[in-house]
């Protein structure tokens, strides 16, 4: 009946991997936006960024065969999943999306928006780390999980206020205007995926406030 | 016509009018909705408990059904009269099975009782007081059914499902729901095999045409299991999609409907099972303030047509039939 247990071990260890993955991913990605700050940045780091999105996307295909593999699944389950492994994609694809921004141009960034640009780049990794912790809490523990999407929006803040900060600076700025452009860009971006991270925690949200009423 | 043909005839026609029964057997909607099985397994499980309910539970219906509904005092009950209530009856709910719309079998058999009984009788032909009676069950089951569904649904959500945590948890519990689930639909398979293939078989008991009835029931069981797996798809999926079910909103739908007719059918009263587990299933989607799909009053209207439909087929069929001599 329902999802055997082989199966939804399948499932358990594939959404584990996967969330690994995208974890590992957002440190490179930390590793990345720090050494790009010290001016040291490798672009096979940033190749670290490409490759763990591929391996998450890859992962994913697997996700979804076993996710739809069993028709006797409760199916708003599998639709949930399914949307929450979407979104968690999307982290991913953000992500990678910044490192070729990035690998296309390397330049050096301004001194006088390191520490802003620091700022932003620990508060885009942490609310992607809280949205992990949030995706696999919700299996087992709703308000756990609920907390945590708290969590995520406080660091989606942080980073919102820097990337104003940034801007701010930015816009000021009598310089080379491709190299401002490039750098707004930049810092738009990165805080896309801070943004994208609250987006589905606020998803996680509303599922652990409408399921009992499934 | 020799007894050996009025015994053939009479095991045709109550083959063709349970398989019109199991045609319109919509017990494993729910199990169907809530996708726990596909439909090839529950026409597996479906055929099994139709045999096994008729064989081992139909014996205590029959009796009440082949009797008392028509004034045998005005009317005598002749092979013909038998014949034209089974052939209205069934050709009411292949017709319906047809169309994916659930009926009462017991509703389609004493519309064309009441159809004989007024053309042979006139308003004396019936035996009102006894319908009444049973017409008391008719209206009372499918509200207990709304009621109980209503308020099992409240329960199982405020001590079950309102205190689960985590996806995990929820997977979890409505396995164990599709489990109980299952054995609920067994059990509501069986007492309603009982019940159906009763009615299938009663009047031809009540005529006293010295067939074994033991014999009569394992035919309807195995022609009830026909029905179900040749036509009754239709009637299974429109009832299982009322609203959307899962193990345990199926389960709070079937209890009520399980634990009443199982108890009808154990003291004889003829229950509509169609009407209950419709009525258990809107009352479900009231209770969750779910929506329920669009065309509930095609089935509605078809319960309210029942009566008058199987009375003037009766009525239509009767004299073609008596021609026949049987």
């Amino acid at each position: 009946m329902k999802i055997g247990k082989e199966k939804k071990n399948d499932l358990d260890e594939i959404n584990h991997k996967f969330l690994s993955e995208t974890l590992s991913g957002v440190a490179i990605l930390h590793d990345a936006v720090t050494q790009f700050i010290e001016d040291r940045l490798e672009k096979g780091v940033l190749d670290g960024i490409i490759e763990a999105e591929h391996k998450c996307d890859e992962i994913k295909d697997k996700y979804v065969q076993i996710l739809f593999k069993d028709k006797r699944a409760l199916p708003f389950l599998v639709e949930d999943r399914y949307n929450i492994l979407m979104m968690l994609d999307e982290v991913n694809d953000k992500m990678e999306f910044f490192a070729r921004f990035l690998k296309v141009n390397p330049f050096k960034l301004y001194d006088d928006i390191k520490d802003e640009f620091n700022e932003l780049c620990s508060a885009c990794s942490q609310s992607v780390e809280k949205l992990i912790d949030c995706a696999t809490l919700i299996e087992t523990d709703f308000p756990g999980a609920y907390q945590l999407t708290f969590e995520v929006e406080e660091f989606k803040r942080k980073a919102r206020t820097a990337k104003f900060n940034l801007l701010e600076k930015l816009f000021k700025k009598d310089d080379n205007p491709t190299k401002v452009y490039v750098t707004a860009k930049l810092v738009t971006y990165l805080y896309d995926i801070s943004s994208w991270s609250e987006e589905t925690s606020d998803y996680l949200r509303g599922l652990i406030i409408k399921y009992p009423n499934r | 016509m020799g007894a050996i043909e009025i015994i053939i005839i009479f095991l045709a026609i109550s083959i063709i009018i349970s398989f019109g029964i199991g045609a319109n057997d919509e017990t494993m909607a729910t199990l169907y909705g809530s996708k726990n099985l596909t439909m090839r397994e529950l026409l597996i499980l479906a055929t099994i408990f139709a045999i096994l309910g008729a064989v081992l539970l139909g014996n205590a219906v029959a009796e009440t059904v082949g009797k008392d509904l028509l004034n045998e005092d005005l009317i005598i009950i002749s092979n013909s009269i038998v014949l034209t209530i089974l052939i209205s009856t069934a050709i009411w709910l292949i017709l319906s099975s047809a169309l994916g719309l659930p009926i009462s079998t017991t509703h389609a058999t004493i519309g064309s009782i009441i159809g004989i009984g007024l053309l042979l009788g006139g308003d004396m032909g019936v035996n009102w007081l006894s319908i009444l009676e049973m017409s008391i069950w008719w209206i009372l089951s499918p509200v207990i059914g709304y009621i109980a569904t209503y308020y099992t649904y409240k329960l199982i959500h405020k001590f079950i499902i309102n205190k689960l945590s985590g996806f995990n948890n929820f997977a979890k519990t409505e396995k164990k729901f599709s489990y109980i689930l299952l054995v609920v639909i067994c059990w509501t398979a069986f007492s309603r095999a009982g019940n159906d293939c009763s009615n299938a078989v009663g009047i031809v008991v009540g005529v006293g045409i010295g067939i074994e009835t033991n014999l009569l029931l394992l035919f309807a069981g195995l022609s009830l299991a026909s029905g179900v797996v040749i036509l009754g798809r239709g009637v299974i999926k429109n009832v299982g999609t009322i609203t959307e079910l899962h193990p345990s909103t199926a389960f709070a739908s079937e209890i009520p409907t399980a634990i009443i007719l199982f108890f009808g059918t154990v003291l004889g009263i003829p229950l509509s099972g169609s009407h209950m587990i419709v009525a258990s299933v809107v009352g479900l989607a009231k209770s969750r303030r779910a929506p329920t799909k669009k065309g509930l009053w095609k089935i509605i209207a078809i319960w309210l047509l029942t009566f008058p439909a199987a009375a003037l087929l009766s009525v239509l069929l009767f004299f073609p039939i008596s021609l026949l001599g049987v």
